[in-house]
This record gives structure tokens, sequence and C-alpha cells, in this order.
């Protein structure tokens, strides 16, 4: 099991210096250095920059540089700002991003599990065909309609009640994160559902569920000890990719509520071409999901003894 | 046994020879004709079918039906709603108006402060109210220091009701107001209090004014209209209403739906192909190759997608307002095509252990003859599936990353650079968000949807997989 | 007669119907068959031909939606159990009426421990509380034949073999010692030793607990090694019963007299093995007359539109060739087949 967990993290490294040399890459293709051109707006700044990245030395040894740095898990320093370093401005504003991130999550998964197994349950019938038309909204509408939607549902609700029960944006207590959350995790559910859906049909074909009706169990205890159990597997195989969508969709929400988060900080960095934040955050976000791919892949792993045993031996 | 039946000795002769009935009575059918007889079946697919059709159509006809310069702007009809034909009156232009000033010889009414009840004023319009310009004036007030001009959608029920003066007089001797903000044909409720400096009359006028669209002889002569005063002209009409520059939206989805389809299409058909060349290669040889080949596959997949995509247009040297279609073009390739090759392989592989191709193979079929002529066409079904889903998820990411600003950057339209554009007036004028979302939304949806039903129809144990 | 039923389980007129896209299947058509206490009825036939669907709607397993019950009636020790409420049924399944199937390996829950899934019968049918259960399981597991019954417990079922799944599977099904155990193709796919321990163990338990048994296969070996009453079906329908001396001795179907030649066992290798040619008849249309007419060697007019009834009492042929007015020396001559 350690071996498996050690082999997994092993690959998650390399992937991780393949995501922040590209990235370097990237930023040294851009036609006319952008690490020295005159768009670092002060004196100090600039003298920030070539002391923090070696400007005046050799790519190569820029590259050394940077690795160490990135190493040492310093992400640089802010471009337009002063005395910002791009570690500040995770810091500041990723825990936004996660207490978001993670609602949104919980959310998607917790929503596509339930409704997926009620559709299941009650397989064509009026409950499926409510849910199931749902979830081909949440599949085909991008999440920027949901947010604006809903921030116009907002409006109209606080408008008609004459009193501001939800925030339209902005950020603070449990009541700024809800709309924004579900409107995030959304497009995850619809997909969690959808895939739930079918696995729990698919299960319920099966062998060992027709055993489990031949031991005479009572169809409660089918479902919940035999049925749930091994329909959630795939849901949780896909979790990491889950996790993904739900990180850079933060992008889009976070603009449309003006969220302070992490994914509306990398946003507006790229429009104002703060290329040493696009560095940091890009790496920061990259070795942040490769990491999460493998913690899914492990807590899997602990989940379906199949998976287990195979990676014990 | 059941029913009384008495057979006769007769019935006990031998029968004559009976017909084989292993032969079989339904007519033979191609697979692809098989396929196709099942996605009819499917409502839902062949719906999504017709969609998909339709969006094509609209997306290549479109432009030509509808011949309207989706980079024309119209500073006088920004944010229009939908709006089918529409006339216009040709006014001189507006020149200055003097307005309407109390006589120099008549005595001001007095000022009489908090105590006095000030009345009703009669409100007039002069001229014609267009959207080039409204003038209104009225009848003095007794006690009016000045006065306030609050112009509504509405019938305004009370005072409170009024909401902000759009503008107030400097002083008691000015008895008129020309509104010229952003005026539309519609009909407005102007409304005048006087105030007495520090009460307001609580009593008011207020008169619906309809307004007719005008335009200027100047604006006229720029848009090389014949222009006579007086007359009124046909506009062109605006199906799905005008954005923020007064840009026709109809004309703009059309164009957006040009590039937001080619990005869609044209990436999954690059991808695709590379996916199943690769696919196929790593398949067909297997071994030491096959797990080489599926190691990088399986890296290229475990890179972020999204932040990939933003990287390489950095790396292309695009800048923000810039329209990098060609470099999200190569991103979506260069980062799409592992999955495709992972079902391609797996597929191959199976093939591989069948009968035909371990036949042809012992007869000395060379690899690419193999490939090509036995295990893609048989892996063809499969290609086409994969092939529609990627559609919607490639026509997902060009409007994702449009809309942060990563992607097609106005003024070049697509869905997504549509979308970025209409959420910022999305409360006041919904439509210039409403319009390209739904487009995305549609073709997503139609080509989901006949991914399903393709799948179905091609092959039955591909249902189970998802 | 006493009073204690002579039959561990009587089936009348049993029919079930499958409704598709391609039209109503007829899967099973009139069966009746009765089976003896202690004593092993194997029901053998062609692929398809409506043995699994006629087990299992005696044990309520059949999918409804599209199978649908039409008629008949089975009496378990007396007690009718066909078309129940799901509730009412679960007091007869996995208590009177045990169940092993043909691939055990699918057949169990691939996430839950070996332990676990037969505690659960134990917990559900006889209010046990875990540890007792548990306790029971290691001594089934013992039954069975399965070394190391306590670390087996804890282990997901795949991580045993074939063999050993089955013996799990036969452990579950007992462990409410239930009245007659229903297997269907037990042991088809396993390999011929692994399948002569599991049909001894079937024996030896049949003598220990009295056990009836259903036995489903297309393996007339295995018959004539453990059964005392066959069944033979032929597209939905019973076509011959009678003792295993009966069917392998004195045949009188020509279906029976076909499978018996395509047995493989009973020639030596200078005889050819003769299969029935053609294939057996569509099930969404099933024949007006016997069902066999197509195929049959000695088919006669009157099979052509009128199905035959069950000529005989203990040992009964489907088959027009034993009404008197038939030609007798065609029966002679179906009957004086080489292997009768
Ligand atoms: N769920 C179902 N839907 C439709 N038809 C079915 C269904 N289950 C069984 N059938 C039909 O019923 C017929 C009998 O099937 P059954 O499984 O009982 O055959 P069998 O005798 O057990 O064959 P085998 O030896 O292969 O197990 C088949 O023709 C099959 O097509
Ligand atoms: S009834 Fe006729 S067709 Fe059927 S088995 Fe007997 S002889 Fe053959
Ligand atoms: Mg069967």
């Amino acid at each position: 099991m350690t071996l498996y967990i050690l082999k997994r993290l092993a690959i998650g490294i390399v992937t991780i210096w393949f995501i922040a040399t590209a990235t370097f890459i990237a930023m040294h293709l851009v036609p006319g250095n952008p690490l020295a051109n005159e768009k670092a707006t002060t004196e100090v700044i600039r003298a920030n920059l070539e002391r923090r990245y070696g400007l005046d030395k050799p790519v190569t040894e820029q590259y050394i540089i940077y690795m160490g740095n990135m190493l040492r898990g310093d992400f640089g320093i802010a471009f337009s700002e002063e005395n910002r370093s791009v570690n500040d401005i995770i810091r500041e504003h990723f825990p936004v991003s996660a207490t978001l991130g993670v609602l949104a999550l919980l959310f998607a998964t917790l929503g596509g599990v339930l409704w997926g197994a009620l559709t299941a349950i009650y397989r064509n019938r009026w409950p499926d065909y409510v849910i199931m038309f749902f979830v081909i909204l949440g599949i085909s509408v991008p999440s920027f309609v949901f947010a604006a939607l809903s921030q116009w549902l907002i409006l109209n609700l606080n408008q008609v009640t004459g009193s501001s029960i939800l925030p339209v944006a902005g950020w603070g207590n449990f009541r700024y994160m809800l709309v924004p959350a579900l409107v995030l995790g959304m497009s995850t559910m619809a997909y969690l559902t959808r895939m739930m859906r079918s696995s729990m049909l698919e299960v319920s074909n099966t062998d060992y569920i027709r055993t489990a009706r031949a031991k005479g169990l009572s169809t409660t205890r089918i479902f919940i000890f035999h049925q749930l159990r091994n329909a959630i597997l795939p849901v949780i195989t896909v979790l990491g990719p889950a996790i993904a969508i739900i990180t850079t969709g933060g992008f889009v929400v976070e603009s449309v509520f003006a969220i302070p988060g992490l994914g509306r900080y990398f946003v507006q960095a790229v429009a104002q071409l703060d290329y040493t934040v696009i560095m940091g955050t890009t790496v920061f976000f990259g070795a942040f999901l490769v990491l999460m791919v493998i913690l899914v892949d492990i807590l899997y792993s602990f989940i379906d003894p199949r998976i287990r045993l195979q990676a014990e031996q | 046994m059941n029913k009384a039946f008495a057979p006769a000795l007769a019935d006990f002769a031998p029968a004559p020879a009976r017909q084989k009935m292993d032969t079989i009575s339904r007519p033979s059918l191609s697979y692809w004709q098989d396929a196709w007889q099942r996605l009819k079946i499917n409502k839902r697919a062949l719906v999504s079918l017709y969609l998909v059709l339709g969006l094509l159509i609209f997306t290549l006809l479109g432009p030509i039906l509808w011949n309207y310069d989706p980079a024309l702007q119209d500073l006088d009809s920004i944010s229009q709603a939908p709006s089918f034909s529409t006339t216009a009156l040709f006014v001189d232009d507006p020149g200055i108006w003097e307005g309407v000033l109390l006589q120099e010889s008549s005595t001001l009414p007095p000022v009489t402060g908090q105590s006095a009840v000030l009345g009703a004023t009669r409100l007039n319009i002069e001229g014609t109210a267009t959207t080039q310009y409204v003038r209104l004036s009225w009848e003095p007030v007794e006690g009016g220091a000045y006065y306030l001009v609050y112009r509504n959608d509405h019938q305004p029920e009370s005072a409170e009701d009024l909401g902000l003066p759009l503008g107030q007089t400097l002083t008691a001797r000015e008895l008129s107001f020309e509104d010229r903000l952003q005026l539309q044909p519609q009909t407005y409720y102007y409304t005048i209090i006087a105030s007495g400096g520090l009460r307001e009359a609580s009593d008011f006028a207020t008169e619906a004014v309809e307004l007719e669209r005008a335009i200027t002889v100047s604006q006229a002569l720029e848009r090389n209209l014949p222009a006579t005063p007086g007359t009124r002209v046909e506009l062109s009409a605006h199906p799905f209403g005008t954005d923020y520059l007064g840009r026709d939206l109809l004309a703009r989805t059309m164009m957006g739906a040009q590039v937001s389809l080619f990005i869609g299409i044209a990436a999954p058909f690059i991808f695709v192909l590379l996916g199943v060349i690769y696919g196929g290669v790593s398949g067909y040889f297997g071994g030491k190759i096959d797990l080489l080949m599926m190691r990088f596959a399986e890296f290229v997949i475990a890179l972020p997608f999204l932040l990939f995509m933003i990287l390489f247009r950095i790396g292309f040297g695009i800048g923000p307002g810039e329209s990098g279609i060609f470099p999200m073009l190569v991103a979506l390739v260069l980062l799409s095509w592992p999955n495709v090759a992972r079902i391609v392989r797996g597929q191959v592989l199976q093939l591989r252990e069948e009968a035909f191709v371990q036949a042809a193979r012992l007869l000395g079929a060379n690899p690419a003859y193999l490939i090509f002529r036995h295990m893609i066409p048989n892996t063809m079904g499969l290609i086409l599936v994969t092939l529609t889903f990627a559609i919607p998820m490639a026509i997902f990411t060009e409007a994702f990353l449009s809309f942060i600003g990563m992607g097609v950057a106005p003024p070049t339209p697509s869905w997504g650079s549509m979308s970025n554009e209409g959420i910022r007036s999305m409360l006041s004028t919904p439509h210039e968000l409403l319009f390209p979302a739904f487009f995305i939304s549609v073709t997503v949806l139609a080509f989901n949807l006949l991914g399903d039903g393709l799948r179905d129809a091609l092959d039955s144990r591909m249902r189970s997989r998802e | 007669m006493t009073s204690v039923n002579q039959y561990a389980l009587e089936v009348n007129n049993l029919a079930v119907e499958f409704t598709t896209y391609g039209g109503t299947v007829k899967a099973v058509r009139d069966v009746s068959f009765k089976l003896r206490k202690g004593t092993t009825l194997a029901i053998v036939g062609e692929s398809g031909c409506g043995k699994s669907v006629t087990v299992q709607s005696l044990m309520g397993l059949i999918p409804m939606p599209p199978g649908k019950i039409t008629s008949g009636s089975a009496l378990l020790d007396g007690e009718e159990i066909l078309g129940l409420k799901t509730e009412r049924l679960n007091q007869y399944r996995g208590k009177r009426l045990g169940m092993i199937f043909q691939d055990a390996m699918s057949a169990l829950n691939p996430t839950m421990t070996i332990g676990n899934q037969i505690a659960e019968t134990l917990i559900v049918h006889r209010a046990m509380d875990k540890k007792t259960a548990w306790v029971e399981v290691l001594e089934l597991l013992a039954l069975t034949q399965i070394s190391e019954p306590a670390r087996r417990a804890r282990q997901y079922p795949f991580e045993f073999s074939g063999g050993m799944l089955q013996r799990v599977m036969i452990a579950m099904s007992l462990a409410c010692k239930p009245d007659v155990l229903i297997a269907d193709e037990p042991t088809t796919a396993l390999d011929v030793t692994i399948q002569a321990q599991i049909l001894n163990l079937l024996r030896n338990l049949q003598e220990k607990q009295g056990l009836s048994i259903i036995l489903i296969t297309h393996d007339l070996g295995v018959v004539a090694r453990m059964a005392h009453d066959v069944a033979v079906m032929y597209a939905g329908q019973i076509v011959e019963t009678g003792s295993v001396d009966d069917i392998f001795y004195r045949s009188s179907h020509p279906y029976t007299v076909g499978l018996k030649e395509a047995m493989p066992s009973n020639k030596t290798v200078e005889q050819e093995l003769r299969v029935i040619a053609g294939s057996p008849p569509d099930l969404f249309a099933p024949p007006e007359g016997c069902g066999f007419y197509a195929r049959c060697m000695y088919a006669m007019k009157v099979c052509e539109k009128n199905s035959p009834p069950i000529f005989g009492n203990h040992h009964g042929a489907r088959c027009w060739l034993h009404h008197a007015n038939a030609p007798a020396h065609i029966l002679q001559q179906s009957l004086k087949d080489p292997t009768n």
C-alpha cells in the first residue's frame, strides 16, 4: 500500500515538474521577454524582479533559479504590485477559493448521489423525468448563465420581499457562499447524477443483486448494503476530474460574483499580463490539482477492496 | 391435453419435408443501415440530429439570408430589445433650444417658503417628441424657487414613486427642460414638481409622452439615406436586438456560430484523428511500444486542461484583447487526443485477437493494411461516438475561455465572447447574454443527445459503459 | 397418502412471458413437474429452452417488467409461493428455498466479504446477532470444505477461485437449512475435477440434511450421476419426464433420443457424434403444433398444427407418437435407437 502511494506521488511530482517547466517555457516564449519589459511599473519592482528571477543571467540559469524557488515553495513576486509575493496572494485568496470549492464539491457529490439514486429508483416515472430534465439543463447550460440567472433571481427575490435575503455578490458569511457554491457545483452535479443513475441501473441488473434477492433480503437492505455501495464506486473515480472542473470553474463564478478568490485574481492577472503572478498561480493550481487526483486515487483504493489488494501486491 | 382433440388416423401419416427453420426471415442489414434504423427509432436522437442540421444551416446559410454587417455599430440604437421592423422619422439636427423663460416684465410669483401649498403645473410638449429630444415646458407655479423634472417608465402613483429626478432648473424663471438622455422609442411619464426651496409640492403634473424613433439629417447622411425632414424611413430590423455598441445581434450570433462551431468541430476532428492514429498504432503493436505510448498519453491526461489552454495562449504571445483562435485550436488538439487514443487502443487490442484479424495477419498482411483496412473500420462506430461527444466539450471550452477573456476576444464575435460582453448588462438588457448563451446550450445539448443516441444505436454493448 | 406432503415442490402449468421490443417471448409454456422429498430432479435441455426462467420465476427473480408469470402455481410443501408479494416471498426464499447460480464470481457482491455475505442471511432470517452469525458462518464454510474458514471469511470474492466460490455459494444457500435447493448449472463454469468435488459435496449434503434438489444442467453425465428424476425441456415446454432410468434407457421422445446421441460420453471413437439438425423455434412465435416438429425425424401431419399432450403418467412424453392411432412401427423405430 505504501509502495503504491509512493509510486503515485513520484509520478505526481514528475507531472508537477513538467507543469512548472512548461509554464517557464511559455513565459519565455512570449515575444519580448515579459519579465524584463517596461510593464514593471516601478523601479523598485524592476529591481526586485531582476534579483528574484535572475533576469540578467542566461536562460538556463534563470530556469535553475526558478526551479529552486519553486522547490522551496516560493512562487515568486507580483509584477504590478510592489512588495507583494505570490505566496502572499495565494495565502490571502486561496482559502476563499478552497472554501467555495469544497462547498461546491460537497453539494455536487451529495446531490449527484442522491438524485442519481432517486432517478434509478423511480426509473421511467415522473421523478426520473423531472430530475433528468434538470440534469440535461445542467450539462448543456454554461455556468456563467447560471451565475447571471441566479443573480437576477436574487435581485428580484430581494425586491419582492423588500429585504436582502441573499447578497447578490461579494464574500462573507455562509449567506454569501450559498448561491455561488450551488452555481459552481451545478454542472458537476448534473454529470454525477447521470453517472450515478447509469451506475445504479447497471448494478441493479447484476448477478449479485439477483443473489441478494434470492437470499430473501428486503428491498431496503439490498438497496443500502449491496446496490448503493457498488454504484457509488465509479462516481468516486471521477472525483479527481470533478475537483479540476470545480477549481477552474471557480474562475468564472468568482468573477461573476465578485468573490475575492484566487481564481478571480488569476483571471485579473492574465488580463493585466502580470506574468509572474500567472506563473506562480499556474504552477500552484497545477500542483494542487495533481495532488488532489492522487488523493482521490488513494481514497478510492481504500474503498474498493479489489484495487486495495492489487495495490498491495 | 386440454382441448378435446381427436386426431383421425390420416393425421398420422408422415409429414412432408419441412423447410429449414433457420433461414433468416428478416432482411439482413449492414452495420450502418442497422445503426441508422435504430437511431431513427430514438426520438431524442433524431430531434437532436435535426437540431444539429438546423444549427449548421443557421451558421452557413444564415449570413447569406441575413445580410447584415455584424461589425456595423449604430450608437443610436444600442442595447435594443429584439424587434422586427422599425420606422424612423427624419428630423432636422436638433440645434440649441432656447427654452421657455418667464418674461422679464412679469413678476415672479412670490416665494412663500414652507408655508405655501404649491399647486400643480400644466405640462406641454414642444414640437414632436422623438428619440432625439423631448422638450417640455410648463406654467409657472406660485412659490416655486426651481423645478424638478422626473422621468419614469410607468405612471407614478405618488411622490415616493418618482425616484430620483432627471434634472432640475436653476431658477424659477426657467419653465422648460430638454431631455436627450438615452431616449428609447417608448412611452415615458414626465413629472414636474415645483420646489419652494425647502419643501416640494405634494401636487404634481404628469404627462405621458410617446416617443417616436428619429434620426437626424446628419446621421442619415452618414448612413447614405436620402433625407427629407418630416418623412419616415424603414430602418433595419434586429430580430435578436442589438448589443451595447448597437451591432445587430442576429448577425453577430451567426458570425459567432461560425467561430464557435469552427473551433468546436475542427478541433475535435483533428484530435480524434490524431488519437485514432496514436491509439491504433499503440494497440496494434502492443508490448513495450504500447506501454511507452500509453504512459505518455496518461501523462498528458494528467495535465490540468484549462490551465494549459491558458499557458498555450500566453506562450503564443497573445495578449488580452486579442483573439487566439489558432492557438486555442492547437492547444485543444494537443491536450485532448489522449482520451481518444485510449479508447481506440482498447478497441484495437480487442480486435487484434479476433479471428479475421488473426487470419489476415497469418496471410502476411502488413501492419498498415491491417490497421487501416480492418481495425479502423471496425472501430468507426466508437470513433464517431467519441467525436460527437468531443464537440460539445470543445464548444464549452471555447465559451469558457472566451468568457474569462482568454479565448476569442472582441470585436471578433464568438458565442463565448458575446456572452462575456452580454453579462455586463445582464440585468438591464438580458437579451445580449441570453441569445449567445441559448445557442451554446442548444448546441451542446444537441450534440450530447446525438452522441447518446449514436452510442445506443451503434453498439448496445457500449451503453453500459458511460 | 398421509397428511405429510410427498412432494417438496410441485409446479403446475407454469407459463412465463417477456415483453420486448421485438414482441412477446413465450419463454416458458405450460410447465409442470414434481420434486420428491430428499431427491434430485434434473432439468436438462438446450441453451435458451427456458430452464433458468422456470426456476427463477419460482424464486421471484424474473425482472418484471419485462417478465410476467401468466399462469401456474408452485407449491412449496403444499404452500403456494408463486406471485407472492416481495415481503411474503422473503419468508421463503433464502430460508426454505435456496438457490445457487452458474457464475459464482459474478453472483457474489464484489465489495462485501464472503463472511458478511453469508452472515447476512442468518441475521435476516434467523434473527442472529452478528457474533453468533459469524460462528455459524465458519461452521458452514467448514461444512462445504473450505480450509481456513476464519481467514477466508474475511476475504473478498475476487480472492477466491471459481470452485471455492461455488462452495461459498452453497454454504450461503444452505445457511438457513432450506428444504429445497435450486442449482442452476452449478458446475458448468468449472473444470472436471472441481466439478466432481462440487457434485460430491451436493450429494453428501443431500444425504446429511435430507435436501431436495433441482439441478439444472446441459450435461447428461451430471444427470446420470446426480438425478433421481429428470425433466427434459425443449422450447419452453417439458417434453419428457421420468426417472433417470426412464430417460436414459426408455426415452420416449425423439428430442430426448437426439439429446442423448449428441452426448460425447455415450459414443465409442468410431461412432460419429450426431447432433440434432436445425435450431430451436423462435419463441416470439412458438409453433402451433409440436415445438420439435421442424427438426423431428418422425414428424407426422398431426404434429404441425396440434400441440401434443403429455402421454403417460410417471414417465410422460409430449409426443403424438404415443397416441393410440399413431403407427406403431414408427414408435418402435424411434425407441429402437442404438442408445436406448
Ligand atoms: N429478461 C428477459 N427478457 C427477454 N427475454 C428473456 C429474458 N430472460 C430470458 N429471456 C428469454 O427466455 C428464454 C429462455 O431463457 P433461459 O435463460 O431460461 O434459458 P436457459 O434454458 O436457462 O438457457 P442456458 O442453458 O443458456 O442458461 C430465452 O430465449 C431468452 O431469450
Ligand atoms: S409430436 Fe411429432 S414432431 Fe413432435 S416430437 Fe413427436 S413425432 Fe416429433
Ligand atoms: Mg440458464
